[in-house]
């Protein structure tokens, strides 16, 4: 018979050394997930520290895999999180923008400010809509010419780094070893934002600055400081910016040195809404927007897309083939190995989702991870795949995620908030790439420099993406 | 003003189905300009939210709560998505504030806010807890102590922690044999309501285990009533049909033991690790009652409540969202130097902290309380008629005053033993914060 004193001896054991320290997570093999539990009934538990697990940075996806198959809707009490996991109940939160709103001051907004992230419905389409426009279409049929000779230029300087005794160029014996990050990716898509929103050269080691602090420092980050310094020194840098603008337009040129259209800033100076100007604290938060979403995104895209395809011979052989391939080989990097987790919603209204009951105000986490993962959807999703035949890779999407019976990656999200920036950061990793491949003669991954995981193979790139890429290739 | 017309609920193609769905004719349901109110975040180095979750948390909140309370006293917490309230006018301000802040139920906590009714605020229910309480308070005490070894004891397991378990058997009027399986049944509801899944899950079962337990007694309390809270309940006429054995079971899971436990526990060990307070404390009865308020500031064994907000509003310079949810740190506002002098010292006899029940309102004679979760809610009854049952505030404080005096009693040169370090802890991040191992000397009289 159980007696009162053995309940409470049994709770007072619990008060153990042991029991004080953090709870650790062992790493486990690819596709395994670590035992958290079961129910009676078999259904594995979620332990939510898991989610601030370095495990689970490295590689998340079959903790993705048990909040599809068991936990559609899963409410986290220890972080006061719902996550919504499956492709099909994304895509309609995302479309249902009066239903799921954005996040008024969310984690971003501690650190860029006011952005459209967190404006919804009408006020949204307005102001996406004047910085939108600068990245689609024409605007951006005229830069590419100007993205090419940025790429171009940053691998011709690759000989002088060599010659310099770079740490991350280095020849030897007819064959170049490259931190494929260090030398291009992390600085190409800067040096693309900084163009497109016509900053001078000379801002260029400062945008280093910003996007790494802010990017770093977002709300709730141990770094959240830097990241507000960096805001601010990025916002007296733009309000001289804007305010000379104000007086003197400035433009883009082409190749030739013929001015082509005034540039982004000089544009947002003369935009009016509701019959005034735009403030200069609007135009920096929106600048710091395009910043911090410009760099990283692509950068983990173009790094991810290398990794991944070297691992691949096959299909890497295809696309050097065919330049035509590098959009499939774009859009599969993005549904297997995005950059970019997903985006938080509050729900309007009380709401029941597989069971679940919502009350109205909570953050539901949106995870884009698991939805390109989502077996419903693609065919054996942890296989990265070009040629796979139900990953839309046409023309990106603006009101759908389903074309001729193929479904778009998330990476991107979908609906009315789908990155403005989806075009140009396409066309920055398909051109930059058709250019590496062009000059890097026969590339492979240098095994010796490449981090490994624990069964000895290539780490898989998780949730933090590629952080550096040696390869080597042919020098003759 | 946008209009509003309630649609009846459609479930959505992927089963989601919406509420009292509203829809707007308006512009929209958030404007630009209410949005852009506040800039860019507060700089907030002093602290990281992985702080406030950490094991240091755990064993001792004070540092970390007054970094918050004296630098960021509504500090957002982007990572377990909280706005962190420290100050004690902040954290009153809330818990009176019942337009715009709302507290959820345990059973929401489980997400089966259907399973029961809790039945608490029952008259009769009320009458017989307060007359079981009364009635056994002493006795249960001596029958402790009776199993106490002649020297020595765990007070924190052996007496704090037995004391409220065996007290509720006697008021739920469960026959002897069965205390202790009910007693674990019990406390595994309570744990579930935890983030830990396991917990939770064992948790859900218990909950089962005790409405099939409770089936049969309620039945045959229904057929040969006592004078218990169960036979209360069983008898109660209410408009929606006679409790089940799932109402029963709500209820005793909603009223829960925290805070006579932890301040048993709480109480004697700032007692015995403070001479002279104890020496004051012992030498009479009233002084003693003071003793387990301040024992109630200075070390609250719950040390934080969660209030959700009802709507958007707009409080202590910042703009919460509706569903807000704000961490009412009831260990910073106890601590608040602006209310109360030299806060970290534990003293019996303070001229500051009022002497009774404040009822809800956390001031009375011009004095503060102490902050604790179980005084969150007033009373829904007036405390005047004569015929009315005492608050449970005012039981526990009662309770636990009795129980101690029966310590003091039987317990001759009561002191900590030689060399025990004792401290206080949670289990789990967001359980009690208390002492488990309270090690002690004595001479036992019978």
């Amino acid at each position: 018979m159980t007696s009162v004193s053995s309940v409470i001896d049994d709770l007072a054991g619990l008060d153990t050394e042991d029991f004080s320290q953090p709870k650790e997570f062992p790493l486990m093999p690819l596709g395994q997930a670590v035992d958290m539990g079961h129910a009676d009934d078999g259904t594995p538990l979620i332990d939510p520290r898991i989610f601030n697990s370095p495990e689970f940075f490295r590689n998340p996806y079959p903790y993705y895999r048990i909040l599809r198959d068991h936990y559609p809707v899963y409410h986290d009490k220890l972080h006061n999180t719902y996550w919504v996991t499956r492709y099909d109940d994304i895509t309609e939160c995302y479309f249902d923008d009066e239903g799921f709103n954005t996040i008024p001051k969310g984690s971003s907004s501690g650190v860029l400010g006011n952005t459209q992230l967190e404006l919804s419905g009408i006020e949204h389409r307005r102001r996406r809509t004047l910085y939108g426009q600068h990245l689609v279409g024409e605007s951006l049929k005229n830069r590419i010419p100007a993205i090419q000779h940025l790429a171009t230029e940053m691998i011709d300087d690759w000989d002088r780094a060599a010659e310099e005794g770079s740490e991350y160029v280095i020849d030897k014996d007819g064959v170049r070893t490259v931190e494929l990050g260090m030398m291009f990716a992390n600085e190409f898509p800067i040096r693309v934002v900084c163009e497109v929103l016509g900053f001078p050269k000379e801002s260029q080691d400062d945008f280093y600055y910003w996007y790494n602090s802010m990017m770093s420092g977002l709300g709730g980050s141990d770094t959240h400081k830097v990241g507000l310094e960096a805001r601010q020194h990025l916002e007296d840098y733009v309000e001289s910016m804007v305010e000379a603008r104000r007086i003197e337009p400035t433009y883009l040129y082409d190749l030739e040195g013929n001015p082509v259209s005034k540039d982004i800033i000089t544009k947002l100076c003369e935009t009016k809404i509701d019959g005034d100007y735009l403030s200069t604290e609007e135009i920096t938060s929106n600048i710091a927007l395009v910043v911090g979403g410009g760099g990283e995104t692509t950068r983990g895209a173009i790094l991810n897309m290398w990794y991944l395809l070297l691992q691949a011979p096959d299909q890497f052989a295809a696309v050097c083939a065919d330049d035509g391939l590098w959009d499939l080989a774009f859009h599969e990097t993005l549904r297997h190995s995005s950059s970019i987790g997903g985006q938080p919603r509050h729900n309007s209204f009380d709401i029941e989702m597989h069971g679940v009951k919502i009350p109205a105000g909570s953050l539901m986490q949106m995870v884009d991870f698991s939805a390109n993962h989502d077996e419903r959807i693609f065919k054996d999703p942890e296989t990265f795949d070009i040629f796979r035949e139900d990953l839309y890779s046409g023309k990106i999407l603006r009101s759908g995620f389903r074309k001729e019976g193929r479904c778009s990656h998330m990476a991107f999200g979908v609906g009315p908030h789908l990155c403005p920036g989806a075009w140009i950061s396409h066309q920055e990793a398909v051109e930059g790439s058709k250019i590496l491949k062009q000059r890097l003669k026969n590339p492979r991954i240098n095994e010796e420099r490449t981090p490994k995981d624990i069964d000895g193979k290539f780490a898989p790139t998780g949730i933090i993406s590629v952080r550096g890429l040696w390869l080597d290739y042919d020098l003759t | 003003m946008a209009s509003a017309t309630i649609n009846a609920p459609v479930a959505g193609r992927n089963g989601v189905v919406i509420a009292q769905r509203p829809k707007t004719t308006g512009p929209g349901y958030r404007t630009y300009e209410i949005h852009q109110r506040e800039r860019v975040g507060e700089s907030t180095e002093k602290i990281k939210p992985t702080q406030l979750i950490s094991p240091a948390y755990r064993r001792d909140p004070y540092p970390l709560v007054e970094v918050l309370r004296e630098n960021y006293p509504c500090f957002r917490d982007w990572a377990s998505n909280c706005y962190w309230v420290t100050q004690y006018d902040d954290v009153t301000s809330i818990y009176a504030d019942d337009a715009n802040f709302e507290s959820r139920s345990k059973l929401w906590y489980y997400g089966i806010e259907d399973f029961g009714r809790d039945l608490r605020d029952e008259i009769p229910v009320l009458e017989a807890q307060a007359r079981r309480i009364d009635g056994f308070a002493e006795s249960v005490a001596n029958d402790l102590v009776d199993q106490f070894d002649a020297h020595s004891a765990n007070l924190a397991t052996e007496f704090a922690a037995r004391y409220p378990l065996e007290l509720l058997a006697k008021v739920l009027g469960l026959p002897a044999d069965d205390v202790g399986e009910f007693a674990g049944r019990y406390w595994r509801a309570q744990r579930g309501t935890s983030w830990e899944p396991t917990l939770q899950v064992d948790g859900r079962r218990a909950l089962d285990e005790l409405v099939d337990y409770f089936e049969a007694l309620l039945q045959a309390r229904r057929s040969s009533p006592g004078d218990d809270m169960i036979s209360a309940i069983a008898g109660l006429e209410l408009a929606d049909g006679p409790a089940t054995a799932r109402d029963l079971a709500v209820t005793v899971l909603e009223g829960d033991h925290q805070t006579l436990h932890g301040a048993l526990a709480n109480m004697w060990f700032l007692l015995l690790t403070h001479h002279d307070e104890f020496t004051k404390a012992t030498s009479e009865r009233r002084l003693l009652k003071l003793a387990y308020l301040e024992t109630l500031r200075h070390s609250t064994p719950v040390l934080s409540a969660q209030r959700f907000a009802r709507h958007e509003v707009e409080r202590f310079g910042r703009l919460i969202p509706e569903g807000g949810l704000m961490i009412c740190s009831a260990a910073a506002a106890n601590r608040d130097p602006r209310i109360f002098d030299d806060p970290d010292s534990f003293v019996v006899d303070r001229k500051d902290l009022c002497q009774r029940e404040p009822r809800g309102m956390y001031r009375a004679d011009g004095l503060a309380s102490g902050v604790t979760f179980g005084l969150g809610k007033p009373s829904k009854h007036p405390a005047v008629p004569e015929d009315r049952p005492r608050s449970l505030y005012a039981i526990t404080r009662d309770t636990a005053v009795t129980a101690s005096s029966v310590l003091l009693e039987r317990l001759e040169g009561l002191k900590l033993e030689p060399g025990a370090t004792p401290y206080l802890t949670s289990l789990l991040l967001g359980e009690m914060h208390t002492c488990w191992k309270l090690p002690v000397h004595f001479n036992k009289r019978s």
